[in-house]
């Protein structure tokens, strides 16, 4: 059995005061990558920033664990360099940094090139990072931030938002290629936890298992296409339901 | 070069990027009161020390103070009271291109000295010129006062860059004085860089725009602790369809800056634009943005921006996100903050400003 790269016992964090994530637990595999739905404003996002610890998110209680070694206490520098990459949702327009000169700084692959080609990035390296881009552009070049970063778990926060199909089937061949996806399943190291609220990636992206996040904590999971099924026949009030139904049998 | 330098005078040129080795269309050097160097390498070119050039030209004589008044204030009053001129002559003749650069530095070379200049520099019709100019003080030298007055004639077409690099010592105090005349659609570019500590530097370089014309200023000042700049631009839109941009970006690591901003239209229109924007390092430093727009006419197009603030907590974490450590994603903010595009610089002068700010201040403590 594949070991966990990624394992969060009991999470608790807060955002100015108020506890966002409960009690959440989390366990990915080498190789695995879960998707994470959950109705807009739950708290999905705030659970990759606490994972980055990105500033604003304090961890009130529980642990996250890399390889088994503690990270919540670390720098969020530290966390990227042990091999986490985070897509921002709404990454911020950083001036007078170009493109180009961002990801030479980060760059740990020797494919950049043939990834700047694909995600049709060559005539934005010049320009500032995120600065004027589309949603579209946006999204792409975050993705190939991750290229370039080369992480072992991606964490991405609703890479299909404001995208256009086109785009997103240009996104998602890149993130395929980072997962490694390419590779014969036994074959791959590399893991994903991906943020979705429309569920559309899935239909380029394969995800081995698939979490309800409502209320601050994981109230569900099982396969990522049955559940997205679900959620789209029945909405997330559905999930309500179903979750009382099963208390109901379970009490009974 | 005919008197020697010792290492530390030779460094502090370079700081300036005053190269003797470089592919240059002429250059003039200074150390205190001592011409090293005065030459061009095109006929239609001159550069000559003042005096020398007020022995050749008797007209010469008469333009002196047209743009900077000898009675402005106690410092032109001092270098117009100095009876043997320091300083030097640029002309290019009308319709000659000289797109090499020219280098022209002042160097310090002695504690205390004060070092009083005066230079003209005439673009005539058509010409163009790209000036890049250094002042700086031996690398062992601290203390000292540099006041020169410049005065930029630029006839009608002709296109000046002026590319300013100042290097000075902890102790120096600086009072540039200097004035462009901006004919009918010339265009006249003035890029300021200072990067080291300097204890008090004071300058408002004040262009009059004529019809068509544009003038654009562009600076960039790091003040560490214990250096006070009072850096700013003044243009004054003469004529119909005059234009003016000037962007200044000031860092405070602990010392002030004022950065100072005016345009005033006078004829209809006129076009302006004005970005000051501010980064503060530390909570012990000053920035004081002060834009100003005049409007002397009805159709102006006159508009100003400033901010002042640190660097974006969000934007730090977004660089950190990535694996780059906070000292290194600080230093890139910063850089980028002060990198200042300038449209239609030739490559090379973009290009060692790029690597001027890189260096400056990777050398820094930043």
């Amino acid at each position: 059995m594949a070991a966990p790269i990624l394992s969060i016992d009991s999470l608790s964090v807060s955002v100015a005061d108020k506890p966002i994530v409960r009690g959440l637990d989390l366990t990915i595999n080498e190789g695995e990558v879960h998707v994470l739905f959950g109705p807009n404003g739950s708290g999905k996002s705030t659970l990759l920033s606490a994972i980055m610890r990105l500033p604003g998110y304090r961890i009130t209680g529980g642990s996250i664990r890399f390889r088994e070694k503690p990270i919540h206490n670390e720098n969020t520098d530290a966390i990227a360099t042990m091999g986490i990459g985070l897509s921002f949702q709404h990454p911020p327009t950083i001036h007078g940094v170009a493109l180009g000169r961002f990801l030479e700084k980060i760059n740990r692959t020797d494919t950049l090139p043939q990834a700047v080609t694909s995600l049709k990035m060559e005539s934005f390296l010049e320009r500032e990072l995120n600065s004027g881009f589309s949603g579209g552009e946006l999204k792409r070049a975050e993705i190939l931030k991750l290229y370039a970063q080369n992480p072992d778990l991606l964490l991405l926060d609703e890479p299909e938002s404001g995208v256009d199909l086109e785009n997103i089937a240009i996104i998602a061949e890149a993130i395929n290629k980072i997962l490694e996806h390419d590779k014969p399943v036994k074959l791959r190291k590399k893991s994903g936890l991906i943020i979705t609220h429309t569920g559309h990636i899935l239909d380029y992206v394969n995800a081995d298992i698939g979490h309800v996040f409502m209320d601050g904590k994981i109230v569900c999971s099982g396969n990522p296409k049955e559940l997205m099924q679900d959620i789209r026949e029945r909405g997330f009030s559905g999930c309500v339901a179903c979750l009382a139904e099963q208390r109901e049998n379970h009490g009974n | 070069m005919e008197t020697k330098l010792d290492t530390g005078a030779l460094s502090a040129l370079r700081n300036v990027a005053y190269d003797t080795q470089a592919e240059q269309g002429g250059s003039f050097l200074a150390a205190d009161n001592r011409i090293l160097e005065s030459r061009a390498v095109s006929e239609m070119l001159e550069i000559l020390p003042l005096e020398t050039a007020l022995e050749k030209y008797d007209w010469l004589a008469a333009r002196l103070h047209t743009l900077v008044p000898a009675d402005a204030d106690d410092k032109t009053a001092q270098v117009a009271a100095e009876p043997k001129k320091l300083g030097y002559f640029i002309r290019v003749r009308e319709n000659a291109r000289i797109t090499l650069p020219i280098q022209t530095c002042y160097l310090i070379n002695q504690s205390d000295f004060t070092q009083l200049t005066h230079n003209v520099v005439i673009a005539e019709k058509g010409a163009e010129l790209h000036l890049i100019s250094g002042c700086t003080t031996n690398a062992h030298i601290k203390s000292g006062t540099h006041i020169g007055i410049t005065e930029y004639f630029l006839e009608e077409s002709a296109i000046l860059t002026t590319t300013m690099i100042h290097s000075w010592g902890s102790d120096v105090e600086v009072y540039p004085r200097s004035a462009v005349a901006v004919g009918k659609n010339a265009r006249f570019v003035s890029n300021y860089i200072a990067l080291s500590p300097v204890k008090m530097l004071q300058m408002n370089p004040k262009a009059s725009i004529e019809e068509g014309a544009l003038g654009e200023f562009y600076s960039v000042a790091y003040a560490p602790a214990g250096s006070r700049f009072d850096i700013g631009s003044e243009a004054i839109l003469r004529g119909k369809n005059a234009a003016a941009n000037i962007i200044s970006r000031s860092v405070s690591e602990g010392g002030e800056i004022i950065a100072r901003g005016r345009i005033t239209g006078e004829y209809p229109g006129g076009k302006g634009t004005m970005s000051c924007n501010g980064l503060m390092l530390t909570e012990n430093g000053r920035i004081h943005a002060v834009p100003e727009l005049v409007a002397d006419d009805l159709d102006l197009e006159l508009s100003h921006e400033a901010s002042v603030g640190m660097i974006s907590p969000e934007s730090l974490a977004y660089l950190m996100a990535s694996g780059i450590s906070e000292e290194e994603a600080k230093s890139l903010i910063i850089e980028g903050f002060m990198d200042l595009r300038v449209p239609g610089l030739p490559d090379y002068l973009q290009r060692q400003i790029d690597e001027l700010i890189r260096k400056s201040h990777t050398a820094s403590a930043i």
